[in-house]
């Protein structure tokens, strides 16, 4: 018993030599700045010269701050756009490819749309929100097509109308995020034993009850993965945003994210802009812990 | 073999003494944020081989940078041991007039005499070299010097006015005249890209038409709560305007190359916007004639003296910078600068040949001489410029009204101003 004890206790200190190189890069990298971050949240400052303390000011003014109050509420839509419809999409078209699509028309062609879908995720979020920009416009791809067919009714000001705008740049979210749930999802598929499908298909199980029954329930632990990390994206959602409309118009697309980029680098309010963060990273890490627990406490009941 | 080590040995000496040769040269570090293309661009890469060739003891490392870097990052900068001896920063408050109040820029009095400035620019050319401790522009030392000019005008297209038989505006009646002649015809007469600046130049032209020198003065030095009056006015018209389709309300879903293209492309007869298209337009638009009015107000105009040259309080060659900014200032390159198209603060016009810098140069020193510069709208307040951006959008959208808006604007500047 003294022995295995050693032994463990060996094991686990030669095992934690491994743990330095990324307890250090996270020390450097996360928990300093958001340290300093933290600190500076009880400041005003400029971003030069010396902060000065201001107590829980910056606090006080974000709870009167529609534009923090708008741009929170703001999230919780991306929160649809970025999680829910993206892992509803995901979840169906993984399934359709994995299942379907694969065994009627074979491997390539259901690798190549797997391909396609997740090619919005290789692009550099700047040039797909450049290139979204344009198809958008008043005078850009989607109206002059619209133009063309006769449907001239339906051609919008998607980005400068605050009635279509967060709807324009969510459809522009959804189709980045779709790839990455697809992906994930598919690479999940791979690991389910097939006779389960077989012997549904046997007992009579059409394609919609095995995919209720068999997919969603057996893919559990992926889709728990990317419902966590696309809410963490949802909730720290910026270069989109900053690409595409800017938070307008008239803040319609305004995000924490974007506000605290506008309070550091233009109104020179960087205590104020601290304040934001340090809010929007709690608002994450507790929604990423209750989730995680969750999780934890569904594979402890099964 | 023996030769073979003789000259590896020979090659490794010079090798080293070459190394040796540059440690020992002295660095001179300069910087700015215009494009290759721009006329700045153009004419300060020539001066600066020049300056080189003059200087051949000295190892000049000049690094391109993005307007957005010095914007987001130039306090950090200068506040570093990184920053160059010599950099083109942006003017006003918030940008040049703070790094100043933080004490991270070389007070340039003493050069301004030594290097004759004072003999080359007048008072008014230095408005805006000059910050209090505050960072508040107008008066102070001097902080950095500006080269060339801008001013935001309107651009018409010559080929569409002659067909409809209509002339450039001197009058605003006239100009709300030529839309309306371009509106029966079935177009759409100013472009403008109302979620970008032209929007907001386009809303500042019009309260200019209603501001007098308290206005301007109060406004930019943010000596009192805003005065909404010639915003109102402003408003007011942009709204008439959408309702007659002078201007098209999807403008708020165009940033300004957008609307620029329709300008380029024949599309539509005027754009409102600054002199720093005038490269762009004079090498994209081939198919017809164009020309810039100014916008007609009765003394101020939207633009200013152009960028600072700024010295960094760390600088090891302020020296040498200041022979820097004499040489952009010379008459040579002035006249340069007039003849790549841009806008030459000090230029003699006579030796301007070309005609789009001829005329730039001519009407920048036109409304400089009446002391007409009125600024750009965004500069009393930090973030001044989003929230304009914002608000314009909600005005042209029509969820705001003209009231909405100015008090919305106003806001946000009466609470800068009273926590300056």
């Amino acid at each position: 018993m003294a022995i295995s004890s050693q032994r463990s206790s060996d094991g686990s200190r030669s095992y934690s030599l491994y743990l330095i190189p990324g307890t250090i890069g996270f020390i450097l990298i996360v928990l300093i700045p958001q340290l300093a971050n933290l600190g500076l949240s009880f400041t005003a400052w400029k971003g030069v010269g010396t902060p000065r303390p201001v107590g829980l000011q910056n606090y006080h003014r974000l709870l009167t701050d529609d534009q923090f109050w708008g741009s929170m509420y703001h999230t919780l839509l991306f929160i649809v756009s970025m999680t829910v419809i993206p892992v509803c999409i995901g979840l169906v078209l993984a399934a359709l490819l994995f299942d379907y699509v694969r065994d009627q028309f074979g491997e390539w062609v259901s690798s190549f749309f797997r391909a396609g879908f997740y090619l919005p995720q290789i692009l550099p979020v700047t040039v797909a929100g450049v290139l979204w920009g344009w198809i958008l416009n008043p005078v850009g791809v989607i109206n002059i097509t619209l133009k063309a067919i006769g449907l001239d009714n339906l051609a919008q000001n998607w980005i400068g109308d605050a009635t279509f705008a967060l709807a324009a740049v969510s459809l522009v979210i959804v189709w980045i995020q779709v790839g990455y749930c697809l992906v994930v999802f598919m690479a999940g598929l791979s690991r389910i034993d097939p006779s389960l499908y077989e012997a549904a298909e046997l007992d009579g199980a059409n394609w919609w009850s095995r995919f209720v029954t068999i997919t969603i329930p057996l893919l559990a632990p992926e889709i728990f993965v990317v419902v966590l990390t696309t809410l963490i994206a949802a909730l720290k959602v910026f270069a989109p945003i900053f690409v595409i409309t800017a938070g307008g118009p008239d803040n319609a697309t305004l995000v924490p994210s974007y506000l605290t980029y506008y309070h550091f680098f233009t109104t020179q309010r960087v205590g104020y802009a601290a304040a934001i963060a340090v809010v929007q990273t709690t608002l994450t890490i507790a929604l990423a812990v209750i989730f995680l627990r969750f999780q934890s406490q569904q594979e402890s009941k099964e | 073999m023996k030769r073979i080590a003789r000259l590896a040995l020979a090659l490794g000496t010079a090798m080293l003494m070459t190394s040796v040769g540059h440690a020992e040269q002295k660095t001179f570090k300069i910087w700015w944020f215009e494009e290759p293309t721009t006329a700045q661009g153009i004419v300060w890469t020539k001066a600066l081989e020049e300056f080189k060739a003059k200087h051949p003891d000295i190892t000049v490392s000049f690094e391109q940078k993005t307007f957005q870097q010095l914007q987001a990052s130039g306090g950090m900068i200068l506040n570093s041991d990184q920053a160059p001896d010599v950099l083109e920063y942006n003017k006003g408050n918030a940008t040049a007039g703070l790094v100043a109040s933080q004490g991270l820029l070389t007070n340039l009095d003493d050069y301004v005499k030594k290097e004759g400035w004072d003999k080359i620019l007048n008072e008014g050319d230095l408005v805006l070299s000059r910050y209090d401790e505050k960072g508040i522009y107008g008066s102070g030392p001097v902080w950095g010097v500006s080269v060339f000019g801008e001013y935001v005008s309107c651009f018409y297209n010559i080929d569409m006015f002659e067909k409809a038989g209509l002339k450039p505006p001197t009058t605003l009646e006239e100009w709300v005249a030529d839309m309306e002649a371009f509106k029966q015809k079935g177009l759409t007469p100013l472009a403008l890209g109302a979620i970008d600046t032209s929007g907001q130049h386009l809303l500042a032209s019009l309260a200019y038409t209603k501001a007098d020198d308290a206005w301007v003065q109060n406004y930019q030095g943010l000596k009192a709560p805003l005065d909404g009056a010639p915003y109102l006015y402003a408003a007011q018209t942009l709204l008439d305007w959408v309702k007659k389709g002078y201007i098209n309300k999807d403008s708020t879903g165009m940033k300004d190359p957008d609307a620029a293209l329709l300008f380029t492309s024949g599309k539509a007869p005027m754009y409102v916007s600054g002199t720093w298209n005038l490269g762009t337009f004079a090498s994209t638009i081939k198919d017809f004639k164009w020309g810039q009015f100014v916008i007609p107000t009765p003394k101020y105009s939207v633009g200013s003296t152009g960028n600072l040259w700024v010295v960094p309080k760390g600088s090891k060659n302020p020296d040498l910078a200041a022979e820097w900014i004499s040489l952009t200032l010379s008459p040579k390159y002035q006249a340069e600068l007039g003849n790549a198209g841009g806008v030459p603060i000090a230029a003699d016009l006579s030796v301007i040949t070309n005609p789009i810098g001829k005329n730039a140069a001519a009407v920048f020193k036109q409304i400089s001489d009446k002391s007409g510069l009125g600024f750009y709208p965004d500069w009393p307040v930090p973030g001044y410029y989003d929230v304009l951006n914002q608000k314009d959008t909600g005005l042209f959208q029509g969820s705001l009204t003209a009231e909405q808006f100015v008090e919305q604007i106003k806001q946000v500047y009466d609470d800068t101003q009273e926590n300056q």
